[in-house]
């Protein structure tokens, strides 16, 4: 008897809990996204001619999401030598556009800039408080005529003391890659 | 007067106690051990009285006899090697007549005592004894378990490891803690359980078909914590124990003290834990520091032998280092990172410092538990019970933000379960039982990052009902389990503008189990169990999506996913002719119709040929990794031998051999343990040395070797890199016990990695940065009272 009375309270005990109120949970605050870099853009101006700006642009505004980023390379002129500037945004919301550069100036000695490339060649133009360079302004010379493409990384925390690091040589530098992205360049003579 | 059922309640031991005629300081005690399990005498058993330290040893019969004893109250303490010691109270009026049954975790495999063993008798187990939990206090769960036949580790760098069964691990094998189906975020690979092991008195580990009373969503292999019920005893007893470690210079303390009174039993537990940076065989492994400090109350308490009433609260809260190194960035830096010769980041500088990238984990755990006895054949549990889980894991970030949580995760989960036994003139026995779980958890916006997983409210509930009996020389156990699970969901897009998405899913998983075992005869069985479950897709399986910090792969959950449903088969035979020997073979197999695994997305190249994805990023190319499903086998055996030569030599041997095979595509299942053997030697000194005031008791001296295979069941491209080669350690352990009139005092000491050998495991996820650990010396001192 007892056996059949546990029977149906447990089924009672069981409907009734599954029965209970179940709420939505409660609308999560999408957070602000505020160390996202979703825009490298790499201006390089010519350094006898002024007209001469070419801007490399890596938009990428969904982060980690599907969508595939927007890439746009440029024209150099061979031969020639352009001044470089990095700057990186957060343009996650267009009506609030973060300069993220700030960031890495604030965090220099923690920060560099590599840069690869078959003939372009791109030396460092700024140092950090420890007399190392950064590479958030740098000399470019565009090399010889033809196809190339440019490779620019940022590292955080590399070793900037290891060997050929501060000459631009990335292998010993350690650290986490916070970009890196690649543009297709024109040289034309 | 004492029902049938009440006898499981007992932890260890039952005596029979005659009364014969009284005289003072004339008196005798006269009794036989015995195992518990196979009932034949043991002999060598030492049995000591701690107030006087007189004592005897049983002999070939397991008969002892101590004399001219004098009235009053007398601990007896009772210890043989392979067995737990038990210590006695005894109130001496008249002479005395024992019955001493010793549980011997030797011959673990065949003895199952405490309140589980009716669920468990069918299937294959093992199981820890408080003495050996006492023994590793500097070990963590899955560390403490990992020598198991067919229990493997999942591994995030020295500190962190969850517990590996049958090839299953996280959301697909439950660890029950005190009754309670620990709640947290188990999904992750690199997430421990939040468990302190010196809680418990006796870990077993079910390798079972289908655990059907203990909750949805595990597809066969259950981990049980259980403690063990306050003796009856007015006197306060206590240990403390210490333990130093060299390799990450680690100190372990341990408090534990316990009382009966008629009011009320009570327990506590409180550890301490500080590790710095370990070392592997030749480098330091920087920012791989942890620290525990966990604390649980019990109070226990019954009226009149009918009502039971179980307190249990208790807090784990740890903060845990991984290896600077690790975080690399995108596959461009891992492919650097693997080709290292000792990982980025390290120095010659050993630190107890923690920075990112680590882990703050918060556990609490509160719980009620009542039973009542209707009568002898009837009885009802009780169980309520709430937790609460924060989960916090920092990466290295810019600007100051590495103080700031990347994830940051609170969940909520509470359970009440009933549960009903009856059992019948004919030893038969019906359980029914129901379970209701509701989850709610919820991810904190400060962190600044895209959640992982979304937040969601969980509601889960269940019935089981199981019957057990015997037709003559088989013993049967048949389950069935229906389970809901309602999901509900609220995810922020990944896709642009941000905003809410919600879901809502409703699932119905059954499961079942047949087991039959034969006693072939008294001195072999043979099991035959059958189980089928279904497992409804986890949140993370679903929703998950975001970056994967250490093997630098972007992880995405996937909508589509339906239930994953599995049928497992387990053949085991013991043998086990005499005490002196014994052999336990398990032979499994598990078909997955619909096994959920993360593996890389594929999409069509420009030439409409499938390959594997990369995601370019700002921070470069990523390779995609997506939760899919597919058909799956995963068959092994778990063999074991154990052997005794005159009572001082005692050997054991396991080889564990796994396979898992993805049968839909024709290749192997990724994230497989690899084969491996265990072995070890023990030599015990039988005889007890006398020492001024104090008797030494029980010394040990153990070697043993881990031998583990290469994972060769993989293809090239399946992994970032091919697993490590084998690779073969050597331990050594000694201990001994110095008995004193009030007090007992436990010296061991432990070599791992002895050789100091040079090795990566193939399921340890830092293996792509760095070796694994160097030789480690453990000391450590136990003092009971």
């Amino acid at each position: 008897m007892i056996l059949k009375k546990l029977l149906i309270l447990s089924i009672i005990g069981f409907i009734s809990f599954s029965s209970c109120k179940k709420d939505d949970p409660v609308t999560p605050v999408i957070p602000n996204e505020e160390e996202l870099i979703t825009t490298l853009n790499y201006t390089l101006t010519n350094a006898f001619d002024s007209t001469d700006v070419v801007t490399l642009t890596f938009v990428d505004l969904d982060g980690d999401g599907g969508d595939a980023p927007t890439i746009t390379g440029g024209s150099l002129n061979a031969n020639k030598t352009y001044n470089g500037r990095i700057e990186l945004l957060d343009e996650t919301n267009p009506a609030d556009v973060e300069d993220i550069t700030e960031e890495v100036l604030e965090e220099d000695e923690d920060h560099q800039f590599f840069f690869s490339a078959a003939s372009i060649t791109v030396i460092y133009d700024d140092l950090d408080t420890n007399n190392n360079p950064v590479g958030l302004q740098t000399i470019l010379n565009a090399g010889s005529a033809g196809l190339d493409t440019l490779k620019i990384t940022l590292i955080h925390e590399p070793n900037k003391d290891a060997m050929g690091v501060s000459d631009g040589n990335m292998a010993n530098a350690g650290g986490e890659t916070d970009i890196e992205v690649s543009f297709p360049i024109n040289v034309v003579q | 007067m004492l029902y049938n059922n009440l006898k499981l309640f007992l932890f260890v031991c039952l005596f029979i106690v005659f009364n014969l005629q009284a005289q003072n300081c004339n008196n005798y005690i006269k009794g036989r051990v015995f195992d518990k399990g196979t009932s034949l005498p043991l002999s060598f058993v030492n049995i000591l009285i701690q107030e006087s330290l007189k004592g005897t040893t049983s002999d070939k019969d397991g008969f002892f006899i101590l004399n001219n004893l004098c009235q009053g109250e007398i601990h007896l303490i009772i210890s043989h090697i392979g067995c737990d010691p038990k210590k006695i109270l005894i109130d001496l009026k008249k002479d005395t007549l024992l019955r001493i049954p010793m549980s011997h975790t030797l011959l673990g495999a065949i003895v199952v005592e405490g309140e589980q063993s009716s669920n468990i008798y069918f299937q294959s187990i093992s199981s820890l004894s408080r003495t050996t939990i006492e023994n590793n206090s500097n070990k963590t769960l899955g560390e403490l378990i990992q020598n198991e036949s067919g229990v493997n580790l999942m591994k995030n760098g020295s500190g962190i490891s969850k517990p590996i069964v049958h090839g299953l691990y996280g959301n697909r094998v439950k660890i029950i803690n005190n009754d309670i189906i620990q709640s947290g975020q188990d999904w992750g690979n690199g997430h421990a359980p939040e468990i302190d092991p010196l809680s418990a008195d006796k870990i077993t580990i079910i390798k079972g078909v289908s655990a059907i009373e203990y909750g949805a969503g595990n597809l066969g292999s259950v981990v049980l914590l259980e403690q063990q019920k306050i003796e009856k005893e007015p006197h306060l007893h206590g240990q403390t124990n210490y333990t130093y470690e060299s390799n990450g210079r680690g100190n372990n303390v341990n408090l534990r003290l316990e009382k009966y009174s008629k009011y009320f039993a009570w327990r506590i537990n409180g550890t301490l834990k500080k590790y710095g940076d370990k070392k592997s065989s030749t480098y330091f492994l920087n920012n791989t520091g942890h620290q525990e400090a966990n604390f649980s109350l019990s109070l226990q308490k019954s009226w009149k032998e009918k009502l039971f009433m179980d307190i249990y609260t208790s807090t784990f809260n740890t903060r845990l280092g991984i290896l600077r190194g690790s975080q690399v960035g995108n596959i461009t830096a891992l492919n650097i990172a693997l080709n290292a010769e000792i990982p980025d980041k390290t120095d010659s500088l050993f630190r107890y410092d923690i920075d990112a990238p680590k882990q703050e984990i918060n556990h609490h755990l509160a719980k009620l538990k009542l039973k009542y006895f209707f009568n002898e054949n009837n009885s009802i549990i009780f169980l309520l019970s709430g937790q609460l889980n924060h989960r916090k894991e920092f990466d290295v970030r810019r600007a100051g933000r590495s103080d700031i949580p990347s994830l940051d995760l609170l969940q909520h989960t509470y359970n009440s379960e009933f549960k009903y036994t009856h059992s019948f003139k004919n030893l038969w026995k019906f359980k029914i039982g129901n379970q209701n779980i509701i989850t709610n958890n919820t991810n904190d916006p400060n962190t600044g990052i895209l959640p992982l997983i979304p937040d969601y409210n969980n509601w889960k509930n269940g019935l089981f009902s199981t019957l057990s009996g015997k037709i003559n020389k088989a013993n049967f156990k048949i389950g069935f389990r229906y389970d809901t699970e309602l999901q509900k969901v609220a995810e922020i897009s990944n896709d642009l503008p941000r905003r809410i998405i919600r879901y809502e899913n409703n699932f119905h998983n059954i499961s079942g189990l047949s087991s039959v075992k034969f006693n072939l005869t008294s001195k072999q069985s043979l099991a035959i169990n059958s189980g089928y479950s279904e497992r409804n897709p986890g949140i993370n399986e679903l929703y998950s999506f975001g970056l994967h910090q250490g093997v630098s792969g972007l992880e995405e959950g996937t909508l589509s996913l339906k239930k994953e449903k599995a049928l497992k088969n387990t053949l085991e035979y013991i043998w086990y002719p005499s005490s002196n020997f014994s052999i336990n073979t398990l032979i499994y197999h598990q078909s997955f119709n619909g096994f959920i695994n993360l593996i890389p997305k594929q999409k069509e190249n420009i030439d409409g040929v499938l390959v594997n994805e990369i995601r370019t990023t700002l921070r470069g190319a990523f390779p995609v990794f997506k939760y899919q499903q597919t058909n799956a086998n995963i068959y092994g055996f778990d063999i074991s031998s154990q052997f005794s030569i005159r009572n001082s030599f005692f050997g054991l041997i396991k080889y564990s051999f796994l396979s898992g095979q993805d049968v839909k595509n024709k290749i192997p299942l990724i994230y497989m343990p690899s084969n491996s053997i265990f072995g070890s030697l023990k030599y015990q000194i039988n005889k007890s040395n006398i020492l001024n005031k104090g008797k030494f008791e029980n010394t040990e001296i153990e070697i043993n070797n881990r031998f583990i295979f290469e994972q060769k069941n993989i293809l090239i491209g399946q992994d970032f890199v091919s697993p490590p080669p084998s690779y073969n350690l050597f331990g050594l352990k000694f201990s001994t016990n110095l008995i004193l009139p009030n007090y007992k005092i436990r010296f061991f000491t432990e070599f791992n990695n002895l050789f100091n050998v040079k090795y990566r495991d193939y399921l340890n996820r830092q293996r792509y940065f760095a070796n694994d650990l160097g030789l480690s010396v453990i000391i450590g001192l136990n003092f009971k009272f």
